[in-house]
């Protein structure tokens, strides 16, 4: 399977500020990408540098098999929404619309009508006085309708109400399952995206802490449970991701296969939102990261 | 991207060109009115050979000449409402990300736009400069000040050239700063202080400037619409005698002068032999630039302000090109 994003040691730095370090990561076609990260994590600079917006500081990228460039062919295969949404105060949707077909080769204006009709969306209003849901609406379905290869979408459903995401969501899961198109979006609410995502980055503190297909990084992900003891021989074994101590049990989020002999520990699958929570939790440290401990008693 | 440049500027093209055709209806009657006026009078002058002295011939109606003169400000009329939210307004709103994520280079968006409000600048202060030269016709014939600071920079060709260096210093102000009323500020007061050291500083030395000494009782006027940059009285050694402040007689205070000069002061047209031959030591100076070098200076001066407007475009496209968006 060909790699429609691929990056390596990628990092952006805005004066003293380190937006984005070392990134290294993999996006292959045809898949929905979760971009889940803290506020501040380095969503956005991610998106911005894989859309030519822009420009690392070091690293290299492939997207779409090159660097993002200033090229009407590369940009044709790119759909960037940037979290603003940006639309012409006061221009309406079929104004925007308009502006599509003459800035594009190949745009599909009859979509973007038709579904901004079945929202029961004006076409006729300037985007200036439509409500926030309803110019992400305009903005999502101007993106749709370029027929990009790859959709860079940053925070696309924050503006809209839990149906219109549901919906929107959705739609993109049969644009992708129609085959040629590969999605990035970012969100810090993973419950909207558990439900379409099949691949994950997991940014923290400007670093990649996870990236790669959700049910494989599930499948490397245990829970140990176990009584309050000494945990060198699993840390030998095994990356341990976060461990809560209480005053009787030791809870740890493991990585790894390697198998754990000690009776004493009981093995569990874990859930996506728990091991998301865990990398999350975790500081400047790159992946696997330090031992974080929680909750510990007095 | 024309289409799209059109569709973002048609409201400020409606209003410029309402704007320059109320310009163009108040010019063209008063105009005729004043050609006409001019006409008669010449005529009239023509046929009692009395045609000396035209000068206080007031020609036209006091609003409209102020109108006339006013057009001073016109050009940068273009950079400010025009030039600096070009690019400003969009990076303000954010929709440069979305005209940047069409399958448009930056590099093409930012050279359509900045060409067709290039061109509606030149044609602003082109049509301006046109209708201001032409309305001007027989006032310059008459006063003969069409080289004199004021007046030089409404009429000819330089209007063109401010209107394309304001457009292209608002353009400029605006891409580097990012926000659309400081990049109105800075339009305003480069364009002022650009122009005013130019005129101010620079345009007397385009050409070395002629100097004539001529003999005081016999008077000299270069020929045509001169502009006039110093005139001065020289002793016998040569030094410039200061400005008189007090009696005097053509310009030289009476204290250099023997007694007999004294009745000229009074305004009596005769000069006494002795008085004469004291005035004869002395010299008028008169230094200017001549009639005919009027169109070199237009060149000039245009050429300046397109090359000025040229670097900062290349400035702004430098800038937004290699920044990021």
């Amino acid at each position: 399977m060909t790699a429609v994003i691929q990056t390596r040691g990628l990092s952006k730095r805005y004066r003293r500020v380190r937006a984005l370090s070392d990134c290294t990561i993999t996006v292959p076609e045809g898949r929905i990408s979760a971009l889940i990260g803290p506020n501040g994590a380095g969503k956005t600079t991610l998106l911005r540098l894989l859309s030519g917006l822009a420009k690392p500081t070091a690293g290299e990228m492939a997207v779409l098999g090159g660097t993002p460039r200033q090229d009407p062919v590369f940009l044709a295969e790119i759909g960037y929404l940037a979290q603003e949404m940006p639309l012409y105060r006061r221009f309406t949707a079929d104004d925007h619309i308009g502006i599509g077909a003459h800035l594009n080769r190949r745009w599909d204006a009859g979509y973007a009508q038709d579904r901004l009709r079945s929202l029961n969306i004006p076409l006729d209003r300037a985007a200036g006085s439509l409500s926030g849901g309803q110019r992400a609406q305009v903005a999502l379905a101007l993106t749709l309708a370029k027929k990009p290869g790859l959709l860079l979408l940053d925070e696309p459903v924050a503006a809209l109400d839990p149906l219109a995401r549901r919906h929107f969501l959705a739609t993109l899961a049969e644009a992708v399952a129609d085959g040629g198109l590969t999605v990035v979006l970012s969100s810090h609410l993973l419950a909207d995206l558990e439900r379409v995502a099949d691949h994950l980055i997991l940014l923290a503190a400007s670093r990649v802490q996870l990236c790669g297909d959700i049910e494989t990084l599930l499948a490397e992900h245990h829970v140990l449970v176990g009584p309050r003891k000494d945990t060198t021989a699993i840390e030998k074994a095994r990356t341990v991701v976060q461990a809560v101590r209480t005053a009787r049990q030791t809870t740890l989020l493991v990585r790894g296969n390697a198998p754990v002999i000690d009776p004493d520990w009981e093995s569990d699958e874990v859930g996506l939102e728990e091991m998301v929570l865990a990398y999350m939790g975790q500081d400047a440290a790159p992946a696997p990261a330090q031992l974080t401990t929680v909750g510990e008693d007095q | 991207m024309t289409w799209l440049v059109w569709r973002q500027h048609r409201a400020q093209f409606y209003v410029g060109a309402a704007l320059l055709a109320a310009l163009a209806v108040l010019l063209l009657i008063t105009g005729l009115q004043m050609a006409s006026q001019y006409h008669s009078a010449i005529a009239a002058c023509t046929a009692n050979r009395s045609c000396t002295d035209q000068g206080g011939l007031f020609l036209g109606n006091r609003a409209v000449g102020f109108l006339v003169i006013m057009t001073l400000g016109t050009p940068v009329l273009a950079g400010l409402f025009w030039g600096a939210p070009l690019v400003a307004a969009e990076l303000e709103t954010g929709t440069s990300q979305f005209a940047w994520m069409q399958s448009v280079t930056r590099r093409r968006w930012l050279a359509v736009k900045t060409g067709w409000m290039l061109l509606a600048a030149a044609v602003w202060g082109g049509v301006i400069s046109a209708l201001v030269t032409w309305w001007s016709g027989p006032n310059n014939a008459l006063h003969l000040d069409a080289f004199n600071n004021g007046r030089f920079d409404i009429m000819g060709l330089v209007p063109v050239a401010y209107a394309l260096f304001a457009m292209a210093l608002g353009i400029a102000a605006g891409t580097l700063l990012r926000r659309t009323l400081p990049a109105m500020a800075v339009t305003l007061a480069g364009f002022v202080a650009v122009r005013a050291v130019i005129a101010l500083w620079l345009r007397p030395h385009y050409m070395s400037a002629v100097t004539v000494t001529y003999n005081l009782l016999r008077g000299y006027t270069p020929a045509g619409s001169y502009w006039q940059l110093g005139q001065g009285v020289l002793d016998p050694n040569g030094h410039l005698v200061p400005v008189p402040n007090g009696p005097a007689a053509f310009g030289v205070a009476m204290g250099y002068l023997p007694a007999s000069c004294a009745p000229l002061n009074g305004g009596a047209t005769k000069v006494a032999p002795s008085c004469a031959q004291a005035l004869g030591r002395f010299h008028g100076v008169i230094t200017y630039q001549p009639a005919g070098r009027y169109w070199a200076f237009q060149g000039i001066e245009t050429g300046i302000f397109v090359l000025l407007a040229a670097i900062l475009i290349t400035v702004a496209a430098v800038v937004l090109l290699r920044r990021d968006a």
